[in-house]
Parts: structure tokens; C-alpha cells; sequence
């Protein structure tokens, strides 16, 4: 029933009808409600970018804060999902973007550059814990890169007393040891470590699973036992002369380099492969004086690196020889000193889809060269992570929550197949803190997972899972579903960089970063699809001012502050289509 | 003050003597020089009204619409394919109870194009509620101009002033323009009500359900029954104003003419010419010039024809597949009158053709000769 009272006017003669056609009442009289058979309601959707995202980062809800300058508290809202958005902010390779809407439009939103402005205001909180160690069970997390950081991050808020095993001397795993300063500043890294500390996750460093305990130890004396050890053994080449001093895996030097201990190497530095270490180890040996020129068996096209990453380095003036294999290391006097290689030519495609490298007969030629770095890819250490934890291609079989064949052990990150990037990374760990949560509090799993996904591709919200939202359906929002005549073109706003020149003496971070005034104007740009953002679209156009402020706020996903009176609204749909971020649904009713 | 000025130049100066707030017209000829003529009288400040440029006739009565909905004192002007291009807006106008007041220069609706004089455009407008009267010179034209206003708003009912093509609207005459003091004390300005008003607001002209349109649309032809009494008195206070009065109707000769001949616009002083001589020669006419056409003087007609023999209806005008218009009208006035007097239809002067004292006279010379009318219409002047 509605709140508000008509006021019927009744004529009997004539005289009592006005010759001016005009309303003596309100149109309260008319209960245009009847008409109706279909309804709308306010019904917040999943944003394709939140979708995307493997951590499930709420990204158009952070956004929303972002745009009205409320960096805090889109930083608190964005460690409901995710606890270290300074250091996504500065190495996600952010598919998000790729996913956004904006980019039917314009240009997708620049979301990885607001995230790290979001991250920066993160440093400076400390994240309260309310359920700190308030629960009895214990659970071990080996290995504290950021899948074993995320997972006890999460595990601690849940009330768990909470042990990460590092083999290092501080945490961190790759984005300590392999992501180099001028990407990621290491105090950074101290920082969002401190305030893992600080929700009650207790470090035991330099202890190393298979060399200081076994994983049945462990899981003797914990409640359940998180792995997440990563992948540290370089791929080999498989040529002539790979094991002479001045060939190394890119991924050694990078962890030579980020522990203070840079080896030497030089001048002339190969690297070879197309991923992310190759171009993160080019780039650090130009930072250490070197001329290093990059080997890649395929083409541009084909490279696996973040293509930001690609451009910096080209940026650099790093030279690439594309197409080009080496087949032998060349000694000279004990040392390096050439290395021959071999033209490519791209056949058939492979099971990667990638067009397969055929070498070229007769275009063997040699490269003086004092320092291979081999970047090809990574494999599990051969050391056993336990027996009878089941393997498929060199991988740990996980299930969604992280589940692997032995009971109580679950696993994560670069150990399970699936991409090697730091945000997968941070998704897993967070599916398995939940996944070890399902488990000791002996939920339904199916129930749970089916609550708290994300769309459809296999993200989760630590928010739905303890019920702080955001409260929006499953289905995902695409730019065919938004009403684009209520945005205006706006350019996307870019980081500032430290200017090319001036990089190859220094590991001063690169990327510099939005000023408060760029991170709210791109913030701004966000259509945050899917989520009601109160612009009254709805209340403007009513034609039967059906739609109403409801302050304390409307039921169902999203819980926008309005309410519609169905003793008025006739389902004309006016409303639905005129939501500009698709926050509305209908649905068919009877009479 | 007296002036010679065109027909045109007459409705201009009226629309300014009577104090318009708003003006909203397309020029169109043979009206333009109306709009012309106000557009410099706003931008030399001579007249303080909202000059709104619009880019068609059905946004011009749009917003006179507007403009007299919030009681503004609103005005346009028109011709033929203008008028008909207004026409769904007439009848807003109308139903609203807005009283408007345009001016329309009478010219023959096109194709084949034509821009002279007949009374087409503004008889096909007949049935959208406007009140209709026809000037017979630049005089009437101007008092007709102040009086429509006067007329309009105390019936709340918008009026058409009617003049001829080129006839009147381009013939420079003398015109007695009243003193704006003099025109201010006959016409004074009040805000009608209701109307938008924030501080008592209403929605105005919505749907309106068939329980309650019927008698909406009874008060509408009330009013037009009032308007024939407040035409008859605004035209009798004018004439204590400023010394010419006005009514419905207008008879010359008739009391004891045998023959009545009707007529409206110019071609009535050209009939006063051939009736005078006629007379001179012993025919027994006389004329019924009919001012006003909606709303219709069926009292008045049927008074005023009761003592003839034969009425000889001119009309500048045709009703395609019935007959003259003014004959039709007063045909359906005098059904219902206990004495029918004969009736005579004749079409002259249309698509601007002169009607010259020989036409008048080829008229009255055709009613005295035939024993009863041979048809409903006779076409005069028409090739063999």
C-alpha cells in the first residue's frame, strides 16, 4: 500500500467542472498501478571488471569513493578483497581494463593507475582486527609470497592463529626476489608486511619446507596447511655450454639483485625469452650499467610479458632480436663469450594457440655476448612438496577453494595451474582462506561458493563471505546493457614515467603516480556498471512520480535509496532504460 | 491621431495599442509586414513585448499557447498554408480557454499557388473553437484588433481577426489611431485566472476521461453563446470610447428591401456602391454584412432577414462538394425560423479575383429575375 493519500474530487453538476482543463487534486487519484504487468527493481549487477579481476577487487565500488575524494575509505573498502592494493597498484597486470566497458566508448578506465593511488592511501592504514586469534584452530601457510601473505591475511580476520613459513630471510617471495625497485619499491612491500603482522600473522623466516620440516609435520601440528611455495627453478635451455659461469637464470639475478647482492655481469647481457623476468631482467641489467639485448624464438605478437612492460623496455632502448634461438653457449679462456643462434621462422600453431617457431637451416650466426640470462619459464623444484599430493603437468591438483588430494592441505599461486601473475596469485590465496574456513567451520561449499562468486569466471568476495557485501547479482554488466547517452567522452588519464634517459643509473620507480586531482577525475570516468550510484535518473523521469527517496534504503541487491510505490508505477519501464549504469531490472507480473 | 496605413500595418499597431507581452509569428505572405512592422516596433522599445522568433506557424500558436498560459497577453499573425500549418494548435488554444488573438490575412489555399484573396484558410478553421470575425476596411481592422483582445478575455475564448488579401492588407487607407491612454482605459490589463502560478499550482490540460471531457466541451460552447452578447457590448463600449461602434452584424438598406444581399470583408463596400445605385434605379435591396462568423449571430440573421423576400448570399469561398460557406451557415440559421425567405448561393471573387460593383449587380439582377433559386450555388464571373 502506499504512503501517500489521494484526495478523490467528486463533480455532480456542471458549474462544479472547471471550463480550464486542470487538476484540482494530485495525480495521487489516478492508481496507475493497475496497468502494470511488469515491474521494476532496483538490482545492482556484477561490473565485468570486477568480474575479471582474479582477487574479485570491487573495483567499481572503490571507484565510486575514489571519485568523491574518499581515498580511505576505498582503500578499507578494497581490502575487503584484497589486501595490497599499493602493490597490484604498481604490478597488476590489470585485465580489468581490458574487461571495461569504458572501452566501447572511449577509452577503458585507467584502473590500475587509480588502485595504486587507492594503494598509496592504504600505506597509511593499519588494518583494525577485530577477530584477532579469537578462534582455536591454527592454520600453517608455507611460503609468504603474495598467495601465502593473502591467504593468512584473510585467515587471521577470520580469528585463525595464523604461521607463514618463508625460506627467506623477510617475506615477500616474488615481489621481493623477482620484481625489481624500479617497479616495486621493497619498502612498499615492509609496509603491507607490517600490517599483516599486525592482524595477528605470526613469520617464521629462513625455514624451508623439506629442509627444516615436512608437510606431514606440519599438518600433525596445524588444523590445516596452506601451500604456496611458488615456482623458483628456471626452465633450461638444453644447448651446449649452459652451465658455464656467466650463464644464469633471469630469475636468480633478480633475486641476487633484490637481496643487495648484485652479481657481475657484462657488458654485452643476453636475455633470452618473452615473459615478464626477461623483460624484468633486461631492464635491471641496464640499470647496472650492462647492454643487454633481448632473444625471443618468436615475434612481438607472441610475447608473454605484460605489454606495458614490453613498451617500457622498447622505451629504454633495449634492443630485441626477434625470431632468433640460441643453440650454443661459446666459451672463450673458462668465460662466456659468444653465443651462436639460430633464425626462426613461424610455422603451424601450437597447443598454446602461438604460432610454432621452425628454425630457419643455414642461418646459424654468432653474438658476442659475456652474460646469458635465460628467462623461458619456470617448473616447479624438484624437491618433493610432500608425498601423495597429486600432480598434473608438473602442477599441484587444486580445486576452486585451493583443495588438494590430502586432507587439510590446500594450495596455491604459481604451485596450481593456472596464470603466473601476482593478482592470480592473491586470488587463490584468498580462495583458499576461505576454502580452509569452509572446512573447519564445515559449511556447505557448494552453498558457499555459489553466495560469494564473482560472475562466471571463478573470482570470490571475502565481502559476500562474511556478509559486508557487495550485495549485486551474479549476472554481469556489458556495455550493450548501459545507457552510454548520460556519459560524455572524457581522455583517460595517464601516469606520469621517469623520463627514459634518466633511467639506466637508477632503480627509482618508474611510474609516478595520479595526483589526488587526476585519481578523483578518472575515478570520475568510472560508469560503475551495474551499481546505483543515486543520480535520480529514476525519480526524474517517472511519469507517475512512482519512484521515491527511501533514506534508510530499498531491499534487494545494492539496497539503493529508493522505493518504488506499485500502487503508482505501470511498469512502463522508463526507469530501467533510463538507468545509465544498469542498476535496475524488471520483471513480468500478473495481475 | 489620423494615419494612412496598410491593412497590415493596422493589425500591427493595434496588437501594440493593446499592449502585448508576447508576439510569436512566421512571416508568410501577405502577412509579413505585420510581423515586420511589430519586430521593429519591439526593437525600437515602442513596444514592450517578448518578440519570439520561431521557425513555423504550429510553434508560433505553440508559444502563444506558452505565453498565454501563464497570462500573458499573446499574439500572432498568419495567412492560408500558415494558419493551416496551426491548426492542431487552434484547437489547443481553444480547448485550453487561452485567449489569443491572431490575425489572419484571408488568402486561397494552395496549389495551385495562389497568395491573393478568399476566405478558404480561415473558413476551414471553422470548427477549432475560435471565435471569427471579417474587417471590411483598415479602420475595422485596427478597432476589431483592440476589441478581440477585450472580447477574447472576458470569454476566455481565443478570436481570429479576418481581412482580405492585398485588398486590405497592402491598400494604404486613413486609420484613426486612438490614443494609447484612451486604448489603456478600454482595455485594461488583469491577470486571469486560473492559470500557471507557482504559488497555486495546477497541471493544466491533461487527460481528461470521458466522464468529465463532455461538459468541459459544453463550457466551451457556453462561452461562445456569452461571446455573441459581449460582442455586441464590447462593440458598443467602443463605440462610447472612440466613436465608431461595432456588433455581429451590420445592415445597410435592409429595412425595406425585398432583397437581402449578405456579404463579409472588403467585397461589402463595393456591394454598398452597386446597392446605392440599384436603389437609384428602384430595386428593392439592401444589405446584411456579416461581422462576425463564429460565433455564428443566428438571432441576429434570422431577425434581420425575417422581412425579406430573396437573400443573395456572396461568398468568397466554397465548401468543395457542398456549396458557399456564409450561404450554408445562414441557410441552417433560418431553418428553424418561422419564415424562410428564399436564398440565393453565389461564389465570386475566388483565388483573389476582383468583385467589382458589376459583380454585385449581376447578383441582385440574377435573384430578381428568377422565381426561386435553379441551384444551391451559381458561380459569377466563371469562363463559359
Amino acid at each position: 500500500m502506499s504512503e501517500r493519500k489521494a484526495r478523490p474530487v467528486v463533480f455532480e453538476k456542471l458549474a462544479d467542472i472547471p471550463s480550464v482543463t486542470m487538476s484540482l487534486s494530485d495525480t495521487l487519484v489516478n492508481k496507475t498501478g493497475s496497468w502494470r504487468y511488469v515491474q521494476p527493481k532496483y538490482n545492482d549487477k556484477t561490473s565485468p571488471c570486477n568480474e575479471t579481476c582474479p582477487a574479485g577487487v570491487n573495483i567499481q565500488g572503490f571507484m565510486r569513493l575514489a571519485a568523491e575524494g574518499k581515498f580511505r575509505e576505498a582503500a578499507i573498502l578494497y581490502r575487503q578483497e584484497h589486501p595490497f592494493p599499493a602493490i597490484t597498484g604498481r604490478v597488476c597486470f590489470h585485465p580489468c581494463e581490458s574487461a571495461c566497458n569504458r572501452a566501447d566508448f572511449d577509452e577503458p578506465l585507467a584502473i590500475n593507475a587509480v588502485e595504486r593511488r587507492i594503494g598509496d592511501e592504504a600505506l597509511h592504514i593499519r588494518t583494525e582486527n577485530p577477530n584477532k586469534c579469537k578462534l582455536k584452530e591454527k592454520v600453517a601457510v608455507v611460503g609468504a609470497g603474495p598467495s601465502g601473505l593473502t591467504c593468512a591475511f584473510y585467515l587471521a580476520m577470520f580469528g585463525y592463529k595464523v604461521t607463514a613459513y618463508e625460506r627467506n630471510a623477510k617475506a615477500g617471495g616474488v615481489l621481493r626476489y623477482g620484481i625489481p625497485d624500479y617497479r616495486l619499491p621493497q619498502e612498499i612491500l615492509d609496509i603491507e608486511i607490517e600490517n599483516i603482522e599486525g592482524v595477528g600473522v605470526g613469520f617464521e623466516y629462513k625455514k624451508a619446507l623439506g629442509r627444516d620440516f615436512t608437510l606431514e609435520e606440519l599438518a600433525d601440528s596445524f588444523d590445516a596447511v596452506y601451500l604456496a611455495t611458488g615456482v623458483w627453478h628456471s626452465k633450461r635451455m638444453d644447448i651446449p655450454g649452459e652451465d658455464l659461469p656467466g650463464v644464469m637464470s633471469g630469475l636468480e639475478f633478480l633475486h641476487q639483485v633484490n637481496s643487495g647482492n648484485p652479481p657481475k655481469i657484462g657488458p654485452k647481457v643476453a636475455v633470452i625469452g618473452g615473459g615478464n623476468t626477461a623483460m624484468d631482467s633486461c631492464r635491471t641489467a641496464l640499470r647496472l650499467g650492462c647492454e643487454p639485448v633481448v632473444v625471443y624464438r618468436r615475434t612481438r605478437a607472441e610475447m608473454p610479458a605484460i605489454d606495458e612492460e614490453i613498451r617500457e623496455a622498447e622505451a629504454e632502448e633495449i634492443p630485441f632480436e626477434f625470431l632468433t634461438a640460441p643453440v650454443e653457449v661459446i666459451e672463450k679462456d673458462g668465460r662466456v663469450a659468444a653465443m651462436r643462434c639460430i633464425r626462426m621462422k613461424l610455422g603451424k600453431p601450437d597447443s598454446s594457440g602461438r604460432r610454432r617457431p621452425v628454425p630457419i637451416e643455414g642461418s646459424e650466426f654468432e653474438m658476442p655476448i659475456d652474460t646469458v640470462l635465460t628467462a623461458i619459464g619456470e617448473d616447479p623444484e624438484p624437491e618433493p612438496l610432500g608425498d601423495g599430493l597429486e600432480k598434473e603437468w608438473n602442477k599441484v591438483k587444486a580445486d576452486r577453494f585451493g583443495r588438494t588430494s590430502i586432507e587439510r592441505v590446500h594450495a596455491g599461486g604459481d604451485l596450481i595451474d593456472q596464470p603466473h601473475t601476482v593478482v592470480d596469485a592473491i586470488g587463490a590465496g584468498k580462495k583458499a582462506a576461505i576454502g580452509i574456513d569452509v572446512l573447519l567451520r564445515a559449511s556447505a561449499e557448494g552453498e558457499v561458493y555459489e553466495r560469494i562468486r564473482v560472475g562466471e569466471k571463478g573470482s570470490v568476495s571475502t565481502g559476500k563471505y562474511v556478509g559486508l557485501g557487495p550485495d549485486q547479482l551474479h549476472e554481469v554488466v556489458h556495455y550493450g546493457d548501459l545507457n552510454p547517452d548520460y556519459f560524455t567522452p572524457e581522455p583517460r588519464t595517464e601516469m606520469p614515467h621517469l623520463e627514459p634517459a634518466a633511467r639506466s643509473s637508477t632503480f627509482e620507480e618508474v611510474n609516478k603516480g595520479l595526483s589526488e586531482e587526476q585519481a578523483i577525475a578518472e575515478a570520475k570516468r568510472c560508469f560503475n556498471c551495474g551499481a546505483c550510484i543515486e543520480c535520480d535518473n529514476c525519480i526524474l523521469f517517472c511519469p507517475d512520480i512512482a519512484v521515491l527517496r527511501s533514506p534508510g534504503g530499498g531491499e534487494g541487491p545494492g539496497k539503493a535509496p529508493f522505493k518504488i510505490d506499485y500502487e503508482y508505477c505501470k511498469g512502463c519501464l522508463v526507469c530501467v532504460h533510463e538507468c545509465p549504469r544498469s542498476a535496475m531490472s524488471f520483471e513480468e507480473v500478473g495481475q | 491621431m489620423k494615419k494612412v496605413m496598410m491593412g497590415n500595418h493596422a493589425v500591427s499597431h493595434g496588437a501594440m495599442l493593446s499592449r502585448v507581452d508576447v508576439i510569436a509569428a512566421y512571416p508568410i505572405t501577405p502577412q509579413t509586414q505585420v510581423v515586420e512592422e511589430l519586430s521593429e516596433l519591439c526593437a525600437s522599445g515602442r513596444l514592450d513585448a517578448r518578440f519570439i522568433k520561431v521557425e513555423s506557424e504550429h510553434s508560433a500558436m505553440a508559444a502563444c499557447v506558452g505565453a498565454s498560459q501563464t497570462g500573458a497577453r499573446a499574439f500572432t499573425a498568419t495567412s492560408s498554408q500558415g494558419l493551416a500549418l496551426m491548426h492542431e494548435v487552434l484547437h489547443w488554444a481553444a480547448g485550453g480557454r487561452l485567449p489569443i488573438v491572431l490575425a489572419n490575412i484571408n488568402r486561397a489555399m494552395g496549389p495551385g499557388w495562389n497568395i491573393w484573396a478568399d476566405q478558404n484558410d480561415s473558413l476551414s478553421q471553422r470548427d477549432t473553437g475560435f471565435m471569427q470575425v471579417y474587417c471590411e476596411s483598415n479602420q475595422e481592422v485596427l478597432d476589431w484588433t483592440i476589441m478581440a483582445f477585450k472580447i477574447a478575455e472576458t470569454v476566455r475564448v481565443p478570436m481570429m481577426i479576418n481581412l482580405d488579401a492585398f485588398f486590405l492588407s497592402h491598400t494604404y487607407e486613413m486609420v484613426d489611431l486612438p490614443d494609447q491612454a484612451d486604448v489603456d482605459a478600454f482595455l485594461p490589463k488583469a491577470r486571469l485566472t486560473p492559470n500557471l502560478d507557482i504559488n497555486d499550482p495546477h497541471a493544466f490540460n491533461a487527460l481528461v476521461t470521458p466522464a468529465q471531457f463532455f461538459e468541459i466541451r459544453v463550457h466551451l460552447q457556453q462561452s461562445m453563446e456569452e461571446a455573441k452578447r459581449v460582442i455586441v457590448d464590447v462593440g458598443k463600449e467602443f463605440g462610447e470610447h472612440f466613436g465608431r461602434s461595432y456588433g455581429l452584424t451590420s445592415d445597410y438598406m435592409l429595412d425595406d428591401a425585398k432583397i437581402a444581399l449578405v456579404t463579409s470583408g472588403t467585397a461589402s463596400g463595393t456591394a454598398r456602391v452597386a446597392i446605392r445605385e440599384l436603389r437609384k434605379q428602384g430595386v428593392p435591396v439592401g444589405q446584411l454584412k456579416m461581422q462576425a462568423f463564429r460565433p455564428f449571430p443566428t438571432e441576429e440573421v434570422r431577425d434581420k432577414l425575417a422581412g425579406v423576400e430573396k437573400i443573395a448570399v456572396l461568398d468568397r469561398n466554397f465548401s468543395w462538394g457542398a456549396g458557399g460557406i456564409f450561404a450554408q451557415e445562414i441557410k441552417a440559421a433560418l431553418y428553424n425560423a418561422e419564415r424562410r425567405p428564399q436564398l440565393y448561393g453565389y461564389i465570386a471573387g475566388i483565388g483573389g479575383r476582383d468583385i467589382t460593383p458589376e459583380t454585385i449587380k449581376e447578383i441582385i439582377r440574377k435573384t430578381e429575375e428568377a422565381d426561386r433559386p435553379k441551384a444551391d450555388y451559381t458561380w459569377i464571373g466563371v469562363m463559359p
